[in-house]
């Protein structure tokens, strides 16, 4: 019976944060410090004649001003194919070409703006399509496309494939072949990106207060891009205002800092804007997906064949890898006895993308949960019935490897399904202004890490105070989510020592133990298994010390409000921690651990059990559509989602509010409109998020499946919730109006040209599915 | 330009630039950071502060606009004998607070709105609750545990 | 941004503001609610800033009424106009655009005169009052003092009849010769709150007591240059009796309000779409 897991505690540094108290990067004021500014290019595509800072420079409260002409570095991203400072030419509307550092910020600014740059202005290309075509020019001069893909301009390509695809497809009585659109758009965290850098030029050492979610890649990439040694780069995680994905690079506005630090010998600080955080942040990668599913007779699933070109834009982040996460789902969301999945990201003018909250998730399932209506509706078949009779199940090896030790996808299909009255609101017809539709999305993601780095591990040191407090130094991030506390009601659970006397420590890279970084919705997975094994050790300390003091031998010791019991025998915690200290040998209350998950690389055809274990979710959403506007609104969401075991519940009710308002918003209102490479849309006015009064209510029902490799169970949860919602809102609109969308964001202006005409336009702002293939 | 107001309480005279935001003049000159910065274009709420009973966002605020005025920002809010106030407990409880750099705004708005509620003896409805908060953005908790929060401070 | 700030606090300081800076580059700002995100997007440096968030002159702050005239201050705020009950029971045209207008915050600051002076093709309050046939009352640094009707104050895109010696001092609005009305604000956008309006339409009709039309003012924003009244539409409702109109009278009246529309495309939505929804809410009024 569990005293504290599985109850609502309260967010461990709460209080700070909603009283003001916590301290972000804007936060920070170091002496003496400098503020930079960076100057980004005024055309997504040219050549840089001439840079000149003089007037920059001559102006009162400059320090110093950098350019690539300056710096000595690598170049970043995991293709090293994007210099930090730009020289020769610029690639996209966010190149970065110069940087000033100044003693305020308004200074910094009004410098930037002085700095003439020449430019000879270029044609660039803004379409993945064209951009593969032969007489197009190569867009990054560091890619290896021709080399490694036999194409100039490919940034990056993935193949994947299981069993018999030609015999599948001859078994098929339905056969969908369908083409998707998928939007860029942003994680627009609430606090803008932000970093403090200080370099100390008598042991070279640099510390940078940064809002990394991966502090110790990051101090390997900061190191790379610098020249440096990795050691010598301390990294302080300040309180993170937002992190969804957006801070898993280093981007080059960090090593930028750090230069500015390194050349004016004063701490550095930069701080985006609103505007430069639309601009210059990384985004989610837009892609065409071209989607060909088919089901026999019976409606059990035979192939799926997939072909995505992803615009990469100028330069590499971890935008191309989401291939390992979507090649995930095709293969093996459902069971999927063939699968075929081509993958390529094309180098573009348009801005890089990076990872954000569901990996290419969102985009895969919206395409696999619209073919499945499709297939359904030819077949005459219910669209939640097609889904129960292919769904995963306890048990099953897929094609790809992946092994489904417990499963909650047939009971989480179920509860949408009759909580939602699915069945009822599909049947009921649809007359006047207003009209209300329902449609069903399912997910599968990884949901104990990912083995994509040589460790997906993480480290624990564990301290217990001569006074019975207790410090867990883990080498986890806290970005909002919840880890900390998730955390602490674990040491609670089992050393039953008060959330008061627990101190969680996780900012410092100096301090904490290595860990790969918050992503793959990894965290309470890998940092609670981590822990737990932490607490094992130290329990061992304790028994063997609580043994000789009180004389007793067992090692089933019950530890509650600080105390250590067996039958008639206690003592208190820290009577055990003193003895240990300061009675022969003299010892602390200490001990380190390191948690490596299960999981297991992929081999070269990206087949093997990569994940801890996994989660599965499905989503039920109803809208209503206003015929008179075109406006989707959403009603309700029912969601249940196979989270292992529910450790908080108020942090995993937030996790799927939050990510299902981001989730709705990429179905509807989101979307960064470029023209010709140009952000037309950099603000939040601009950029629609969804505001309060937007939010549908949510009712969320958890699956308990109890994975052994979870801490307690459980399994990751924090992306799940946003990865099947807009398939699911695609899939009601359709049910409500009887049309449906192939391309995200469903805009007003979508919705009310489909039901002006049928036939939607070829040209302008509207580029629809490609013509329908049915009964090959 | 001399301006003399009254912030969390204290009366205070500032010599400041007249073109000085009033974001600008609580975070950089008067040093209280729990107001925070999150878009500086009127859009996101995150800068909410307290004038004279009504919420505003103070990065659309000129400082020289507070004078003779009452200001209270987050920080205003604490007192020796509750550290809290209770739309931040509400918040605690209900789980309204993840990344919490939109939460002083939040926390601003929902007591400006309280103490008008209260002030006219009126219990708002869910929908409004949520209006009442249409101008603050949050991008982790999709705003249900924020209203859920804000209507329990209404019972 | 780095400008200089007059703040009157009375008629006379503010009118001897405006003489003394005829020469100067100088910007008269109430709510700024607008106006700063148009200083931080240019130079500053010179200008000159008439603040009126000082004025402690009720004529331009109060809502009053008398036999004929509903007058509103200038440098009301939106949240003062919600929370007015005359304003909320008589004009709900009004009520409706003030409250939808962006968030509590904004409406905490923002202003009737700022709001109509900013000249938006998309301004809430300003659609409303222009379906309300406001009239600007308008005073000048010479003081001299003249009327003007709203829909004609408004010259064209970012224009207005302002010279350079004037500002509004207060709107009117007729009032209302009966308690039979139709009156409410539609905007339409692509979430619930805090938007532009991609298109909106303001209507106020009154009706005598068999439900025949005697008033009708219809205004549309977003969809031109400025913020069309739209006679004919109204001419057509006016005689006709609003619980008794054909579904062919409501197409007709939405074509009238349609032929004002001359919208742009841009990045919220395009001129089709804007003409599409304009016509499509313009049948629906009478149906709520």
């Amino acid at each position: 019976m569990m005293k504290v897991i599985g109850k609502s505690h309260q967010k461990l540094d709460g209080k700070e944060r909603v009283s003001g108290k916590a301290v972000y990067g804007h936060d920070i004021e170091l002496p003496n410090m400098l503020h930079g500014s960076i100057l980004r290019t005024k055309y997504p595509c040219a050549e840089i004649i001439s840079i000149d800072t003089s007037k920059a420079l001559s102006l009162d409260g400059v320090e110093c001003i950098i350019t690539a002409n300056d710096v000595d570095v690598n170049n970043i991203g995991y293709k090293k194919d994007h210099p930090i400072l730009k020289k020769g030419t610029v690639n996209c509307n966010r190149d970065e070409i110069a940087a000033v550092a100044a003693r305020t910020k308004e200074i910094a600014d009004k410098a930037i703006q002085l700095i003439e740059v020449e430019y000879k202005i270029k044609e660039g290309v803004y379409d993945p399509f064209e951009a593969l075509k032969e007489t197009t020019p190569r867009i990054n001069e560091f890619g290896k496309g021709a080399e490694q893909f036999g194409n100039k301009n490919m940034a990056e390509s993935f193949h994947y494939e299981h069993g018999n695809l030609e015999e599948q497809k001859a078994k098929s009585k339905v056969i969908i072949k369908k083409r998707y659109e998928l939007p860029r758009v942003t994680h627009a965290c609430i606090a803008t990106s932000n970093i403090t850098a200080e370099f100390n030029n008598f042991d070279g050492r640099l510390t940078l207060w940064s809002s990394t979610q991966v502090p110790f890649l990051y101090q390997r990439d900061i190191a790379h891009a610098l020249k440096m040694e990795p050691s010598k780069i301390r990294v302080i995680q300040p309180i993170i205002g937002g992190g969804f994905g957006s801070k898993l690079d280093m981007h080059p506005f960090e090593p930028i800092c750090a230069l500015l630090a390194i050349k004016s010998g004063k701490p550095v600080q930069i701080l985006y804007s609103r505007e430069e955080e639309f601009i210059a942040s990384p985004t989610r990668q837009p892609m065409v997906i071209e989607l060909t599913t088919g089901c026999d007779e019976n409606g059990k699933f035979t192939f799926r064949e997939v072909e995505i070109i992803k615009d990469n834009g100028a330069y590499t982040s971890w935008g191309a890898t989401t291939p390992f996460v979507m090649m995930q789902s095709y293969s093996s969301l459902y069971q999927v006895p063939a699968c075929k999945f081509d993958s390529h990201a094309v180098y573009t003018n348009n801005p890089f993308a990076g990872s954000f909250r569901g990996y290419g998730n969102p985009q895969a399932t919206f395409s696999i949960e619209s073919n499945i209506d499709l297939m359904a509706e030819e077949l005459g078949m219910s669209q939640a019935e097609i889904r129960l009779i292919n769904a995963n199940y306890k048990g099953e090896i897929t094609g790809q490897g992946l092994h489904f030790k417990t499963c909650g996808a047939i009971p989480a299909l179920k509860t949408v399904i009759e909580k939602s009255n699915y069945d009822k609101i599909m049947a009921t017809p649809n007359t006047g202004r207003y009209r209300r539709g329902v449609g069903l999305g399912s997910m599968l993601h990884v949901g104990g890490g990912a083995k994509i780095y040589r460790s997906d591990g993480c480290g624990t040191t564990l301290k217990i105070d001569d006074y019975g407090y207790l410090t867990i130094v883990t080498g986890s991030n806290e970005i909002g989510q919840g880890s900390e506390t998730v955390l602490a009601m674990i040491a609670m659970e089992e050393l039953g020592i008060p959330k008061e006397k627990i101190k969680v420590i996780n900012t410092d890279t100096d301090v904490k133990p290595w860990d790969v970084g918050v992503h793959a919705s990894r965290t309470s997975f890998v940092a609670g298994n981590s822990l737990l094994g932490a607490i094992k050790l130290i329990k061992e300390k304790l028994s063997k010390k609580a043994i000789e003091l009180l004389d007793v031998v067992t090692d089933d010791w019950e530890y509650a409000n600080g105390m250590m019991r067996f039958n008639e025998f206690e003592i208190k915690l820290d009577k055990v921690v003193r003895e240990m200290h300061f009675a022969s040998p003299h010892e602390l209350c200490m001990v380190n651990y390191f948690y490596e998950p299960p999981s297991k690389f992929q081999d070269k055809d990206f087949k093997g059990d990569v994940s801890g274990n996994y989660a599965f979710a499905s989503q039920a959403i109803e809208v209503e559509v206003d015929t008179v506007t075109g406006n989707v609104r959403v009603l309700n969401v029912h969601v249940s989602q196979d989270v292992g075991r529910v450790l908080n519940p108020v942090g995993l009710q937030g996790q799927m509010e939050g990510g299902l308002a981001t989730g709705i918003g990429y179905a509807l209102t989101e979307e960064m409109i470029y023209e010709k490479g140009v952000l037309k849309n950099p603000s939040f006015h601009g950029y629609k998020m969804l505001t309060s009064t937007d939010m549908p209510d949510v009712h969320f029902y958890p699956i308990e499946t109890y994975d052994e490799a979870g801490p307690y169970g459980s399994k990751g949860a924090g992306e799940a919730p946003l990865i099947p919602t807009a398939a699911a809102i695609a899939n009601a609109v359709s049910n409500a109006l009887g049309v449906r969308f192939y391309s995200l964001p469903i805009t007003a202006e979508k919705v009310l040209r489909a039901l002006a005409s049928p036939t939607p336009p070829k040209e302008g702002l509207l580029r629809e599915a490609k013509p329908v293939t049915k009964h090959q | 330009m001399i301006l003399t107001f009254k912030i969390n309480g204290e009366w205070v005279t500032q010599e400041i630039k007249p073109s000085l935001l009033l974001i600008d003049l609580i975070r950089d000159v008067l040093q209280l950071k729990g107001t925070k910065p999150g878009c500086l274009e009127g859009e996101c709420g995150a800068c909410s502060v307290i004038v004279n009973g009504d919420a505003i966002n103070s990065c659309m605020y000129l400082a020289i606009n507070v004078d003779g005025k009452e200001v209270t920002t987050i920080e205003g809010l604490e007192n020796n004998e509750n550290p809290l106030h209770q739309v931040q407990e509400k918040m605690l409880e209900h789980g309204a607070v993840q990344c919490g750099f939109c939460s002083p705004g939040m926390v601003m708005t929902t007591k400006a709105y309280s103490d008008k509620c209260i002030a006219e003896g009126i219990t708002p409805t869910r929908e409004e609750v949520k209006k009442s908060l249409e101008g603050n953005l949050c991008r982790c908790t999709g705003y249900a545990k924020i209203i859920d929060a804000a209507e329990a401070v209404y019972k | 941004m780095n400008f200089d700030v007059i703040s009157p606090k009375t008629t006379p300081e503010l009118l001897n503001a405006i003489y003394d800076n005829q020469s100067k580059n100088f910007r008269i700002g109430a709510g700024f609610t607008d106006l700063i995100n148009q200083f931080k997007a240019q130079e500053t440096e010179g200008l000159i800033l008439i603040n009126l968030a000082q004025l402690t002159e009720v004529d331009f702050k109060k809502i009053s009424e008398n036999e004929i005239n509903f007058q509103i201050g200038a440098l009301t705020t939106a949240s003062e106009l919600i929370d007015n009950k005359s304003i909320k029971e008589n004009f709900p045209v009004l009520y409706q655009a003030a409250n939808k207008l962006a968030s509590t915050q904004i409406r905490n600051v923002a202003t009737v005169g700022g709001n109509i002076c900013n000249v938006s093709p998309s301004g809430d309050m300003t659609a409303a009052l222009i379906a309300l046939k406001a009239t600007c009352h308008i005073i000048d640094c010479d003081g001299n003092e003249r009327k003007e009707l709203l829909s004609s104050f408004i010259r064209g895109l970012k224009k207005t009849s302002l010279t350079k010696k004037e500002l509004i001092k207060n709107i009117t609005i007729p009032k209302n010769f009966s308690k039979n009305i139709k009156s409410g604000y539609e905007k339409v956008g692509s979430r619930k709150s805090m938007e532009i309006a991609i298109v909106s339409l303001a209507y106020h009709l009154q009706m005598d007591d068999k439900g025949v039309i005697t008033y009708a003012g219809v205004a549309c924003g977003a969809v031109a240059p400025t913020i069309p009244f739209t006679t004919s539409a109204c001419e057509f409702l006016t005689g006709k009796n609003i619980n008794d109109i054909s579904d062919s009278e409501k197409e007709e009246f939405a074509k009238r309000v349609l032929s004002y529309a001359n919208p742009i495309s841009d990045i919220r939505a395009s001129d089709w779409y804007r003409k599409e929804v304009l016509f499509n809410i313009s049948k629906t009024i009478f149906e709520r």
